[in-house]
């Protein structure tokens, strides 16, 4: 066992974990989608791409590059919330929760290829 | 520029031969059309009128190229159509004669020629990957092709036979090889075949005429003085001419073929060895042929068996020498100087003989020694001389022990030569030192390699494909081969490969020990399995891996990982 591998996998396996939490649930329907998990999936995803900083192997360049892309659109799919948080009472209209859920959805498939190359990667070593 | 050479000639020779149809054509519509709108009409109405130019163009063209619209604009009169009816017959005649031209034109041989040769010169040109150029496309020439097929190499081929260009371009390369049918000891020809290209990385040629291969070399090395030329040559004298040249490799078939000979009965592991090496069918690695002692026969004694002959004295075999035509009597032999066959097999004592070589210059005669040998004394080992690349079906079904193809030792030599030259020298060095290293290393390579086919190749330490190992030497840390092929999954065991051998600084290293420790810009040759390159091209490559296989530890990576081990270490101190 390795430390590394745990606390390495645990981020990358959460981050995904947040991920589908937040985006499950009826596309435009704001009772099934909690901005505290959206923030929170933020966060561990920037932990997940600082974990990889400095490695220089090519399965690391290609893990921070797909983090890297789940950072930006779960980012990008914030800054929609915060500019169309006053459009009802409750929070933003269906259009923009919509717009809000796809680009998390991107940011899914990121987290599930991530995944998929850690484990593979794990699998490959046999060791 | 002689490059541009064959467009012009392409163009000058269409504009000779269509001069006078492009005349004849002109001339005839001109009269045609003149009379047509000279010629009074009368429009619908009956009013007289005149066909103007544009209409008399227009009823010429479709008359003269038989279409046959009818009488438009208006209804012809008697002396209308009298003039129609000339230029009917005039006008297709004239066309006929253009057609014709053009056809003949077409089927002309130095049309054809002067075309080939242009549109092969533009292929060479286009080509962007390295290129071998290959002048004889005999039995060599066609297997050497082959060979560099299978290995991705494209080859250029120029030779004088027309057949032999038409069934390349039948091949199933793996990639096109652009042939030429011409004279490759006429400058043009050589240039139009990419000599001057920096892609061009070598030339063979292989032609019967040894004039003509020392004037190309020596015509080539003009051109492009850095290229490796290859040259067939089998007297001292045109050796001698072309040793002289630089970077010129001068190859003698009946040489090759009689070392290889020599080296499947003096040393039959290494012939093993290396038929094994260049995939030689039916050949397994460990199981090589049983030469017995005793009394031999040669029956042909050319160039290749007084080789032959030679190399027997030497290791005291004692042979019988049966051929026509000897011109030196060799000592301690006995002579027939008859034709092989069935009574002066017998003569040579053919019941008691424990080999006979069946290498005369003739395949039907080589068969029906053979077919003797296989009736007077069945046990009797057979070596036989193939001549001919056609006739291999016969010698397959002949089951000598051993056929030997001189072509296909050739081919085999200069492939070998031109992909990696490091092999020859390490079979040379084996053949050299004793018996028990060659036994060593093909115990080696059975437990590396097994029953898988070998792979060749061979790795520049330092360089893209080894950037793991370019950061270690930056790092002054010491690494031996042992570590390198360490089995990244199981530190105890080695990968699915052999290093054969080590070339530092122009000096070589013929089968390195484990403990070598290893410098900037060795290259290696390695023997092993496809996997096997692979996994050693990825543990080349990754600093981690090759960490590992140095220490046997994981080495943390990325910053936050750096920087809590040092935590945990230093906590712990």
């Amino acid at each position: 066992m390795n430390l590394e591998r745990v606390i390495f996998g645990f981020f990358v396996i959460l981050a995904l974990t947040l991920n589908v939490m937040f985006v499950m649930g009826d596309i435009d329907n704001i009772d099934h989608h909690n901005v505290w998990i959206l923030t929170l999936a933020i966060l561990i995803s920037l932990c997940t791409t600082g974990l990889k900083l400095g490695d220089r192997s090519q399965i690391g360049a290609l893990l921070l590059a797909a983090s890297l892309v789940a950072d930006l659109l779960l980012i990008a799919a914030r800054i929609v919330w915060i500019v169309a948080e006053n459009e009802t009472a409750a929070g933003p209209g269906p259009e923009s929760i919509a717009m809000i859920v796809s680009i998390a959805g991107g940011a899914l498939v990121a987290n599930i290829i991530s995944c998929i190359i850690v484990i593979g990667d794990t699998l490959m070593s046999r060791r | 520029m002689a490059t541009t050479s064959e467009l012009d000639r392409v163009a000058m020779v269409v504009l000779r031969f269509m001069r006078r149809p492009f005349f004849a054509i002109v001339g005839v519509y001109a009269v045609g059309i003149t009379g047509m709108a000279l010629i009074p009409g009368i429009d619908e109405n009956g009013d007289p009128e005149h066909m103007s130019l544009f209409h008399a163009f227009y009823f010429f063209t479709y008359t003269a190229t038989t279409t046959g619209f009818g009488e438009i604009p208006s209804a012809f009169t008697d002396e209308q159509r009298l003039w129609a009816i000339f230029c009917l017959y005039m006008g297709v005649i004239a066309w006929l004669y253009a057609v014709g031209s053009i056809i003949r034109l077409l089927q002309n041989p130095h049309f054809i020629l002067a075309l080939n040769e242009h549109r092969f010169a533009k292929i060479v040109k286009r080509l962007n990957d390295p290129f071998v150029l290959i002048c004889g496309f005999g039995d060599t020439g066609s297997l050497l092709a082959r060979g560099l097929s299978d290995q991705g190499m494209r080859a250029v081929i120029i030779d004088s036979d027309p057949e032999r260009i038409k069934a390349l371009a039948l091949r199933d390369y793996s990639m096109r090889m652009p042939g030429l049918c011409a004279d490759a000891s006429v400058p043009k020809h050589l240039l139009d075949a990419g000599i001057k290209s920096g892609h061009c990385k070598a030339m063979v040629i292989l032609f019967k005429d040894e004039d003509i291969n020392l004037k190309i070399a020596i015509i080539a090395k003009f051109f492009n003085p850095s290229i490796q030329i290859i040259c067939r040559s089998t007297s001292a004298r045109h050796q001698a001419h072309l040793k002289a040249l630089d970077n010129v490799t001068p190859i003698n078939p009946f040489e090759i073929f009689a070392q290889l000979l020599n080296m499947a009965v003096t040393s039959p592991q290494l012939h093993n060895l290396n038929s094994w090496l260049v995939h030689a069918p039916g050949v397994s690695l460990g199981r090589p042929l049983k030469v017995p002692e005793g009394h031999w026969i040669v029956c042909g004694y050319g160039r290749m068996g007084k080789w032959l002959n030679k190399y027997f004295a030497e290791q005291g075999i004692h042979a019988t020498i049966v051929d026509p035509h000897i011109d030196d009597i060799p000592e301690n032999s006995k002579v027939i100087r008859e034709h092989a066959d069935h009574q002066t097999l017998l003569e040579a004592d053919i019941e008691n003989a424990a080999g006979v070589l069946a290498g005369t210059n003739h395949d039907g005669d080589n068969l029906g020694i053979l077919m003797c040998v296989n009736a007077l004394n069945p046990r009797a080992f057979t070596i036989v001389r193939q001549n001919d690349h056609e006739n291999q079906l016969a010698f397959d079904a002949a089951h000598a022990d051993l056929t030997l193809q001189s072509s296909l030792t050739t081919a085999r030599r200069i492939l070998k030569f031109l992909i990696s030259p490091m092999v020859q020298t390490l079979i040379d060095n084996l053949h050299k030192s004793n018996p028990e290293q060659t036994a060593a290393l093909i115990s080696r390579l059975q437990i590396a390699i097994g029953e898988h086919s070998p792979q060749l190749w061979r790795i520049n330490m330092c360089s893209r494909e080894t950037s793991a190992v370019c950061e270690s030497f930056e790092k002054n840390l010491s690494l031996t081969l042992g570590d390198i092929i360490r089995d990244p999954h199981d530190l105890e065991n080695t990968l699915p490969c052999v290093p054969l051998m080590i070339e530092r600084n122009s000096s070589q290293l013929v089968l390195p020990e484990n403990s070598e420790v290893l410098q900037d810009g060795d290259e290696i040759l390695f023997c092993g399995t496809t996997q096997g390159k692979r996994m050693l091209l990825a543990s080349m490559n990754n600093p981690y891996t090759l960490d590992y296989l140095l220490t046997g530890k994981d080495p943390p990576r990325g910053y936050f990982f750096n920087w809590l081990s040092n935590k945990l270490e230093s906590h712990a101190a």
